[in-house]
């Protein structure tokens, strides 16, 4: 990660003999060390204590069977084994894995378009109102949230589908078809979430330097490609850190199909995060539920690593 | 609770409660374990609802605690969308090294925590105060008592139960012009009852909540069908012989429901969930909720629903959903094959890990007094488990006008018996769940009931009974 | 973005009449791009409207299609109820506490550490930093137990600080700061060191100023996540007088949701309110934030 960074030797500006040169050279590496690790110190001790050795603890649990209540029994490679071979488990990452991908670009894309299109507004005041009105759902808590939109989804009773049929569409099965279930969570998950990315990307642009894009104006490039030419590439680390938070927040969907679906119907939403809680406290086999969920974090941790492997390739740091 | 200030039963017997209480707090004050022997003693009691019910519910204990100085009884509330949620919770607080002393516990848990040995079984307590113990008794049907048994222990008095019956919105009948049917209508009744209410009314004839209770399970114990095998333990004979000798109701009583192979794909579960499907599919009946019908009293309180099977406990929930004394009433579940009622009762359960059992014993106690009962139901939010306490006054204000059905689903039809509720009821639960909402979004209800089928199989195994 | 700052662009007719052939079509783009805009805002906002207005309804009147939008007869009662049912002021004050103490603490050790793992030389900087990214991964679901059993270990059960102390150092916001300080240019530093400036003072006096922007997203973002936080007070909080809104608002839904919509809904707009009053005097900061990190 660390060859992200790219920077020019800081010293070379330092004159003198070449011996003193090397000294002060190590005296201040080794200052600017100790100076890094302190400013770390309270973040990481936080984290490690708090949420590494928690994560630990669940990894040593997946080799146990644990009900909570008798101690744990060491039961090996078996919840592993139990694992690759059944269904709902590999099910659910099938489930997990649309979901993410259609939630973290569905995002992406409305979030950036709406904050292109709110850029290109003058008014301070309009700006404004439209910034609240994206951020504005990411207010409200994703429990009560889901509730509202299983009141407004209904089949039969929700206000979604009086007005579709109003407008003489067919009424949707949201809540009781296997396409419509997924499509209601992403919808609700895109609503709440957009404005995060939203205003990351009303950042990102508002930072890209004038003079760049004056002259681009000046050059008389349409706005299209003075978005692809010039924006898109400044902004991508943007658009890559919207993509890595976004897919590691959205391969752990819960409250969603929690509330709104039940992870049904059948068990069209079912994610792994569900199955984890399932299987964990409602099944009580916290051994069983351990291991699936060190296969989840293994599984983000390769599309994580894979992500800032491919970045290399299109994301630009200035 | 104005109930319990208003009426003269509830005064007379809040007196002998509070006598009663006197009288065992001095009597187990030379006993070393005894309540009052103690400085200060705190008894957690998990609470299945929300704090401010606790908080309500906390004043059933004053009695009791005005009768043990230096005890206080703390109710913590713990909301959840069904008893899964909330074994969830109160399970996440045992590990965690917290357990409560006492803990709510419906039908759904008893074996739950009985074959994890979580719950203490009450049955020597019971024996040493059996006369204290035998208005109680002679008060509650032994169906509901034998629901809150396993492997022949009891686990739990009763407080309160609700069965399966058959809400129907009245103005939405004579808007058909229709009657509440008799109490030995059919299903092909209800089949035209749904019909006339579709033409006639335009609100949706019937709909109901994806869950054990009194879900399309009514129907399937209907049509004499049921998701495991039924059986009964042996034993209880120490109970029913010294408490119901000679009711009738208590004859073939055991020690407790043994739920054993699963059915879930016998002919008659499959009938009825095509059935469900087929009152979808025709519009008689709304698909249901797959999010767990939160809305579903909401629904039928605002006139959009003609019926939906309900308990005691949906007469307090519709009166506080704004609808009025009379708008609504109840009959028993219509007859298909049988006529068939399935129930559920709720209770306290003492917890094996707790530190003051006889102390927590003396409390279980006072819960039952009727008193007590009578705070625990209040504004029936559910109905009480005492028959004594089933009178007109009780449903004055908030209806049904028929609600002698209640205790009747009980009393007049032998046949109805708990939901089947085996130690692995939290895993049948979502496997119902889900496999219920794959039947009805597919239309195939017998490759998801072979599903269920097999995840109850699975389950069983895992618990080893 | 405000004018002051904002360099003056050169006087507009010479270069406008340059324009002309793109003048039309852009006024298109504009007009298209605020009619999406108004759609997609409308979207997100109905949902909120809704709310409200069916907080104002009586109960019997929630399920009405079409939805009366403006409630003719508002039914303020629903929002007494909530106070009725639920000691409110507590639970906010308790939101207040542990949400304020978590966005200040977190904000200050994710600004120094994001800071150092983007812009400080350190040895093992990119292990500790592979694994303040891999405890993102983790569901919180799934590190409840083990975190609940620590706080009881520290005797914070049924206390406040015990949702504070875990969330003090962020690994998200640590993620989100370290991004924006790669960002910045490098020859700040470079050029304050030659002038003698401390390895403390670079940051202090020339790097944290000009991360306002990420600042009080973070703050804001990190807000509503714990302003709305469910999960970990719903376990590790058992005193109604230590509950934050969220827990003690979900008691109005009631057993088995038997609870009035209505008055559910009341409930989520009061706890809303606060949410929305913070979000727009950050606004503030964040179109000023922005506008200062907008000069390079």
């Amino acid at each position: 990660m660390t060859t992200l960074t790219t920077r020019t030797k800081s010293l070379r500006a330092a004159s003198g003999p070449e011996g003193a040169r090397v000294r002060n050279r190590k005296r201040a590496a080794r200052r600017e060390g100790a100076f890094g690790w302190l400013m770390i110190s309270l973040s990481a001790a936080s984290i490690l204590v708090f949420t590494a050795l928690p994560i630990v603890f669940t990894f040593v649990l997946s080799f146990f069977s644990w009900d909570i209540i008798s101690p744990p029994q060491f039961v090996g490679l078996q919840n592993f084994t139990h694992l690759a071979a059944d269904q709902s488990v590999i099910h659910s990452f099938g489930v997990t894995g649309l979901l993410a991908a259609l939630i973290v670009v569905l995002q992406i894309v409305v979030g950036l378009a709406m904050a292109l299109l709110v850029q290109q507004r003058k008014s301070t005041w309009a700006r404004s109102i439209f910034r609240t009105a994206f951020f504005l759902p990411l207010l409200v808590s994703a429990a009560s949230i889901s509730i509202v939109f299983s009141y407004l989804f209904d089949d039969h009773f929700g206000v979604i589908n009086y007005y579709l049929q109003l407008l003489h569409l067919p009424a949707v099965a949201w809540l009781s078809s296997s396409a419509g279930a997924t499509a209601t969570i992403v919808i609700v998950a895109v609503w709440q979430q957009l404005g995060f990315v939203f205003i990351l990307f009303v950042a990102a642009l508002g930072s890209l330097p004038k003079d760049v894009l004056e002259a681009v104006s000046l050059d008389g490039s349409g706005p299209i490609r003075t978005f692809f030419s010039i924006k898109l590439p400044l902004i991508s680390p943007t658009i890559f850190f919207a993509a890595v938070i976004g897919l590691i927040n959205a391969m752990q969907i819960f409250d969603q199909p929690y509330v709104m679906t039940k992870g049904g119907p059948g068990d069209a939403t079912t994610t792994t995060v569900m199955l984890i809680y399932r299987t964990a406290f409602q099944n009580i086999q916290f051994g069983y539920g351990s291991a699936i969920s060190v296969v989840l974090f293994v599984l983000l941790l390769v599309l994580t690593g894979l992500q800032f492997l491919i970045s290399r390739k299109w994301v630009f740091y200035s | 609770m104005t109930s319990f200030l208003s009426s003269p039963v509830s005064r007379r017997s809040v007196l002998i409660g509070g006598a009663a209480l006197l009288g065992t707090a001095g009597l187990s004050a030379c006993s070393p374990s005894g309540a009052s022997s103690s400085g200060s003693k705190t008894l957690n009691v998990a609470y299945f609802g929300t704090q401010q019910a606790a908080d309500a519910t906390a004043k059933v204990a004053q009695p009791f605690i005005k009768a043990n100085p230096g005890v206080t009884v703390k109710f913590n509330g713990i909301n959840g969308t069904d008893w899964n949620d909330f074994f969830t919770k109160v399970l996440t607080q045992i590990a965690a090294g917290n357990p409560p002393d006492i803990v709510s516990v419906a039908t759904e848990g008893v074996q739950l925590f009985a074959q994890k040995k979580l719950a203490h079984p009450l049955d020597d307590y019971v024996k040493r105060d059996k006369d204290q113990l035998a208005p109680y008794f002679k008060d509650v049907h032994p169906s509901l008592v034998e629901a809150m048994m396993y492997q022949g222990n009891l686990y739990e008095l009763p407080t309160d139960f609700n069965a399966g019956n058959m809400y129907f919105n009245t103005n939405l009948l004579q808007k058909s012009g229709l009657q509440l049917p008799s109490p030995s209508w059919t299903m092909d009744d209800f089949h035209s009852v749904a019909t006339s209410l579709k033409s006639n009314s335009g609100a949706v004839p019937f709909d109901w909540v994806v869950r054990l209770w009194g879900s399309w399970t009514s129907f399937m114990y209907a049509n004499g069908g049921n998701l495991v095998t039924e059986g009964k333990y042996t034993g209880g004979d120490w109970l029913w012989s010294q408490f119901y000798a000679n009711d009738p109701a208590a004859a073939g009583r055991g020690g407790g429901w043994k739920w054993g192979a699963p059915t879930a794909n016998s002919d008659a579960v499959v009938e009825s969930l095509d059935y469900m499907v087929e009152l979808a599919n025709s519009g008689l009946s709304a698909k249901p909720d797959v999010g767990g019908g939160s809305t579903l009293q909401g629904l039928f309180a605002s006139n959009k629903i003609g019926m939906s099977i309900g308990g005691g406990f949906w007469a307090g929930g519709l009166h506080n959903a704004g609808m009025q004394n009379g708008s609504f009433d109840v009959q028993f579940f219509p007859k298909w094959k049988v006529q068939r009622h399935l129930f559920g009762t709720g209770g306290y359960g003492i917890f094996e890990s707790s530190k003051n059992k006889d102390l927590a014993w003396e409390f279980l106690k006072s819960l039952v007094e009727p008193a007590a009962i009578d705070v625990l139901t209040s504004g029936n939010s559910t109905t009480p488990a005492r028959r004594s306490m089933m009178t007109a006054d009780r449903y004055s204000t908030t209806g049904p006008k028929n609600w002698q059905v209640f205790y009747d689903t009980l009393d007049k039809l032998p046949n109805t018996a708990p939901i089947p509720a085996p130690p692995y009821y939290n895993a049948m639960a979502n496997a119902l769940n889900q496999r219920t909402t794959q039947a009805m979004s597919s239309g195939n209800a017998k490759s998801a009931l072979d599903g269920l089928q097999q995840d109850l199989e699975t389950a069983a195994a895992s618990v080893g009974s | 973005m405000s004018t002051a700052i904002k360099p003056q662009p050169a006087p507009p007719s010479a270069i406008q009449k340059a324009r002309i052939p793109h003048a039309g079509r852009r006024k298109v783009y504009r007009g298209f791009g605020l009619v999406l805009l108004i759609v997609i805002a409308a979207v997100f906002v109905l949902p909120i409207l809704w709310t409200i207005s069916t907080s104002l309804r009586t109960p019997a009147q929630s399920f009405d299609n079409p939805p009366q939008w403006i409630p003719l007869n508002p039914v303020w009662s629903n929002y007494s109820a909530v106070f009725q049912q639920v000691p409110l002021a507590t639970f906010f004050l308790n939101s207040v506490f542990v949400t304020g103490a978590i966005v200040i603490l977190q904000l200050i050790t994710s600004t120094m550490s994001g800071y150092a793992f983007a812009l400080v030389r350190f040895r093992g900087k990119g292990a500790v930093f592979a694994m303040v990214l891999a405890t993102m991964m983790v569901p919180a679901q799934t590190t409840i137990i083990p975190i609940f059993i620590l706080i009881r270990y520290l005797g914070l059960s049924d206390n406040l600080w015990s949702l504070v102390i875990p969330a003090v150092g962020g690994a998200f916001g640590t993620f989100l700061m370290r991004q924006y300080f790669l960002q910045m240019p490098s020859e700040l530093a470079e050029a304050a060191r030659v002038d003698g400036a401390s390895n403390f003072q670079i940051f202090a006096r020339i790097y944290a100023p000009i991360a306002l922007p990420p600042m009080a997203t973070l703050a804001v973002l990190n807000f509503s996540a714990y302003w709305n936080e469910f999960f970990r007070p719903l376990i590790f909080l058992q005193s109604t007088n230590n509950f934050t809104l969220p827990v003690g608002l979900v008691s109005l839904q009631g057993n088995f949701g038997t609870g009035s919509v209505s008055i559910v809904l009341a409930g989520v707009v009061i706890a809303l309110i606060p949410s929305i009053a913070i979000f727009l005097l950050a606004q503030r900061y964040f179109v000023e934030g922005i506008t200062a990190g907008s000069f390079r």
